[in-house]
């Protein structure tokens, strides 16, 4: 199995599109943060002052894009093994698909945590940048920031392995790719905002609760400022989130896998 | 030894009938042309053979097992399916690294078959820059990359230039000089007939023939023309003599399986003036092609 994720890893280093993914990624978590820590304290967005730990973790915790890009790059490496026919090489090496799937989620995992921690740095130096600038007292502890940029880390680590269920699932990068935005940004924004006894449980809300996201904050439709319900704990909200990607693995183990590669 | 055999294969997509019924084997040491139409059914028989597409009736095996049950499948078995069966984005040798890895052979062997197939000065460029013709010799170095004793090659002369043609020519003939198995597909006869020492020829997902070379050779009759102003009377005294003559035209007869001397001599003794006679030759090609026509064709195939 580790020979089938080295493989899966190289693959990964020599394709553009994942260095493409993070730095978009990076770009639009920086772009967010500022916006947020500039807004922060005017009172017309709900954003508390960055003097306070509920202000400033707002910031610190624009992480959520590098769960969805972490995500897409998932849905990319797998599906792509059928947009550009790599699947037939790839499978004439080891003919045992499931070992291939489960292998591509480890590595797909393994960019998620890159992904996670170059997003969660860039939120927290943003955030600290700002801070600074204002000469305000960093007002939430160094363990704080660090559990945030550990959830981060691993709510992309396994945003990436469900990206690679979904991308095998339905084999169309496009297909996959837009799932991926309209489900984060459009579909779990609207069940949030209307049913907020749900909204811990809906896997993109509960991947950003883990790296300290407030219910709705990364949400983009309705779901943003409604407040209601309570994140889930660290752990429940990781084995949530885990087990939606087993669940999609398992699904694409008995269905798509099975296909013939023509 | 059969190392490749085939038994009773079939595959239906829905309503389609691929591949139907087909069985043939493949000696080891053995270059086998594997010959038809587009749409005949090859690729789909070699995709079932290497485990691709599961068959829908009958088995395919290689060493006695099915390709999925191999040990260290790369090290028996080399395949060329697709030229486009890589990343556009991704360099020759990038991709043949991942391959490498996969194969557990070191990385110096990349660098080998790079020159094998005459890419190295292409290594560090992008798959996608590449020509067709560039893409079927790195298809064909990625099959080599492991070294196999058998390789199966899906129209690996598609995209060829001539000159790329004769260099697969003299590669395969290399490799059957090295005692390897070649399985070799083709919709074009003459591609392979060079290199082949027997063929199988589907068509309509059926099996045509399989025989050796030579075999086919002697089923290439000339074809005798003439123009006389007694074709009917001509036609009827060779068919006495068990000759195959065809009136095409009032004063035209076409011959086979007797020569145009055997037919002079003949129309002598029977006073019929001979105003023209002309041989045809028929060559392989148009066998094939006869072959390949007459087969049932029930059903489309792939």
């Amino acid at each position: 199995m580790i020979r089938l994720v080295r493989i899966e890893w190289l693959k990964l280093r020599t394709m553009r599109t994942g260095f493409g993914l993070l730095a978009t990624s990076a770009a639009l978590t920086a772009l967010f943060a500022s916006l947020e820590a500039s807004r922060a304290g005017n009172g017309k967005n709900g954003v508390a002052p960055l003097f306070t730990a509920s202000g400033l973790g707002t910031v610190t915790t624009v992480t959520g894009w590098s769960m969805i890009f972490a995500a897409v790059l998932g849905v990319i490496v797998s599906s792509g093994e059928f947009r550009h026919y790599t699947a037939t090489l790839t499978y004439l090496g080891t003919p045992d698909r499931r070992r291939v799937l489960v292998a591509k989620g480890m590595a797909a995992a393994g960019a998620g945590v890159i992904f996670g921690l170059v997003s969660a740095l860039i939120a927290t130096g943003v955030g600290l940048i700002f801070v600074a600038g204002h000469g305000y007292h960093v007002a939430l502890g160094s363990g704080t920031l660090v559990a945030h940029i550990a959830g981060a880390v691993v709510g992309a680590a396994l945003f990436g392995a469900m990206g690679v269920g979904i991308g095998s699932l339905l084999r169309s990068q496009l297909a996959g790719v837009i799932g991926v935005f309209v489900w984060a940004l459009v579909i779990e924004s609207i069940i949030g905002g209307l049913f907020t006894s749900v909204r811990p449980y809906l896997p993109y809300t509960a991947a950003t609760t883990l790296a300290g996201i407030k219910l709705g904050g990364a949400a983009f439709g309705p779901a943003h400022g409604v407040s209601g319900g309570s994140p889930l704990p660290f752990a429940a909200a990781a084995a949530l989130v885990l087990g939606v990607a087993a669940v999609l693995h398992v699904i694409t183990v008995r269905t798509t896998l099975r296909r013939d590669v023509t | 030894m059969a190392v490749i055999e085939v038994h009773d294969l079939t595959k239906r997509f829905g309503a389609l009938t691929a591949v139907d019924h087909l069985s043939f084997e493949v000696d080891a040491g053995t270059v086998v042309g594997f010959l038809g139409p587009n749409g005949a059914g090859k690729t789909t028989t070699l995709r079932m053979l290497l485990g691709l597409v599961e068959p829908t009736e009958g088995s395919a095996t290689i060493c006695g097992r099915p390709y999925e049950e191999l040990p260290d499948p790369l090290h028996r078995v080399g395949a060329v399916l697709e030229a486009s069966s890589a990343y556009p984005g991704r360099t020759a040798r990038n991709h043949l690294r991942i391959q490498a890895l996969a194969g557990q052979v070191p990385s110096t062997r990349v660098d080998e078959v790079l020159d094998l197939v005459g890419l190295t000065s292409a290594a560090g460029r992008r798959v996608g820059e590449f020509s067709f013709g560039m893409r079927q010799r790195l298809g064909l170095a990625t099959a080599l990359l492991c070294d196999p004793e058998i390789l199966i090659l899906d129209e690996p002369a598609n995209g060829l230039d001539p000159e790329g043609v004769r260099w697969l020519r003299d590669l395969l003939r290399g490799l059957a000089g090295e005692g390897r198995t070649v399985l070799v597909s083709s919709h074009i006869l003459a591609e392979v007939a060079q290199t082949v020492d027997s063929v199988v020829i589907l068509n309509s997902g059926h099996l045509v023939v399989q025989s050796t070379l030579d075999e086919l050779t002697t089923r290439a009759q000339d074809k005798v023309r003439i123009r006389t102003p007694m074709a009917e009377r001509l036609q009827s005294v060779l068919a006495a003599k068990a000759a195959t003559a065809v009136l095409v035209a009032p004063d035209r007869v076409e011959v086979t399986g007797a020569s145009a001397e055997q037919v002079g001599l003949l129309a002598a003794e029977q006073a019929i003036p001979i105003f023209e006679i002309t041989t045809d030759g028929v060559g392989l090609e148009e066998v094939f092609i006869q072959l390949t026509a007459v087969a049932p064709a029930k059903e489309n195939a792939r």
